[in-house]
């Protein structure tokens, strides 16, 4: 297996069980004071990433508009999706429609950086985002809780 | 709240001509879909630390506003169990955080923001199985069937 395809899965699997964590704080508390505090969480995370990991610097400045606009992306992604339930959108159709962001990524990545898939992750990629959105449409028996 | 579903969309407002949470949901897949390509130009210039570190400044002006808004609505969550909806609300940042690092040390490590951003995106099939395992929730037809897709992509990416 590849090294990166390692790290991807790592990625997966700990934002996999952010859904259930996440699950148990907005049973118990907004949704806007959860990631409030999931926000204040990344705060300590990058205090002891300080500490612990000591980064190199020395950066150049496409690098570091592009890291702190993926902050700012990310972020104000999740505010929208919030938004989107709260508008009337049923969650099993909002949360499905929005898990078709990586074919967006696929689009841009091989438009402006010039990436090339092979045919089998070509395969992998698009059987990945119908995955994807398949897993998010909620079963029927939990539409009714 | 005690509205179903249906209703709920029956009411939804509108701007223009689509529904608000259609809008909401169009502009969440820009943001996100966009985050995977920028994750990977920042990728190609430092580590996974910095640019968690850089990510986090980016995330900063968001929350300000939202401490201002939670501020202001301070008076209506005071539900039972505040205490450890903010832990497990800490424990998904921290969570969320470590896998954003290994996001990018994915995309560091040679992996193309058009393969990456896909996998990553199969996050659901762990929330899926935890489900299933420890809190014997049952499964739809789709949801195995996505579950059995999102096993063969990761073989079909890994060979």
């Amino acid at each position: 297996m590849h090294l990166w395809l390692g790290f991807a899965i790592t990625a997966l699997v700990l934002w996999g069980i952010t859904g259930v964590t996440q699950k148990l704080s907005t049973n118990r508390i907004s949704s806007e004071r959860s990631f409030l505090w999931f926000c204040w969480a990344m705060v300590a995370l990058s205090g002891a990433v300080l500490v612990v990991a000591r980064p190199h610097w020395g950066l150049g400045t496409l690098a570091v508009a592009c890291s702190v606009a993926g902050g700012a992306l990310n972020g104000l992604g999740a505010w929208t999706s919030f938004r989107a339930l709260e508008s009337g959108g049923k969650a099993s159709i909002v949360i499905s429609l929005i898990s078709l962001y990586p074919l967006l990524t696929v689009l841009l990545a091989v438009l402006l950086l010039g990436e090339r898939l092979t045919w089998t992750q070509t395969a992998g990629a698009v059987t990945a985002i119908a995955a994807a959105i398949l897993l998010s449409m909620e079963a029927p028996h939990s539409s009714q809780a | 709240m005690g509205t179903s579903p249906e209703s709920r969309v029956n009411q939804t407002s509108r701007t223009g001509r689509l529904p608000k949470w259609l809008l909401w949901s169009l502009v969440t897949i820009v943001l996100w879909g966009t985050w995977g390509l920028v994750s990977k130009v920042a990728s190609a210039g430092m580590d996974a630390y910095v640019n968690q570190l850089l990510y986090t400044a980016g995330l900063a002006p968001l929350l300000v506003f939202v401490a201002w808004t939670v501020h202001r609505q301070s008076g209506e969550d005071k539900r039972d169990g505040r205490a450890m909806g903010i832990f497990w609300a800490f424990f998904t940042g921290i969570l969320g955080g470590v896998g954003n690092i290994f996001f990018f040390q994915a995309m560091v490590a040679g992996g193309k923001a058009s393969v990456v951003a896909p996998v990553t995106a199969l996050f659901p099939m762990i929330t899926v199985l935890l489900a299933l395992i420890f809190l014997h929730e049952r499964l739809g037809r789709v949801q195995w069937l996505g579950l059995g897709l999102a096993f063969v992509a990761i073989y079909l990416l890994s060979v």
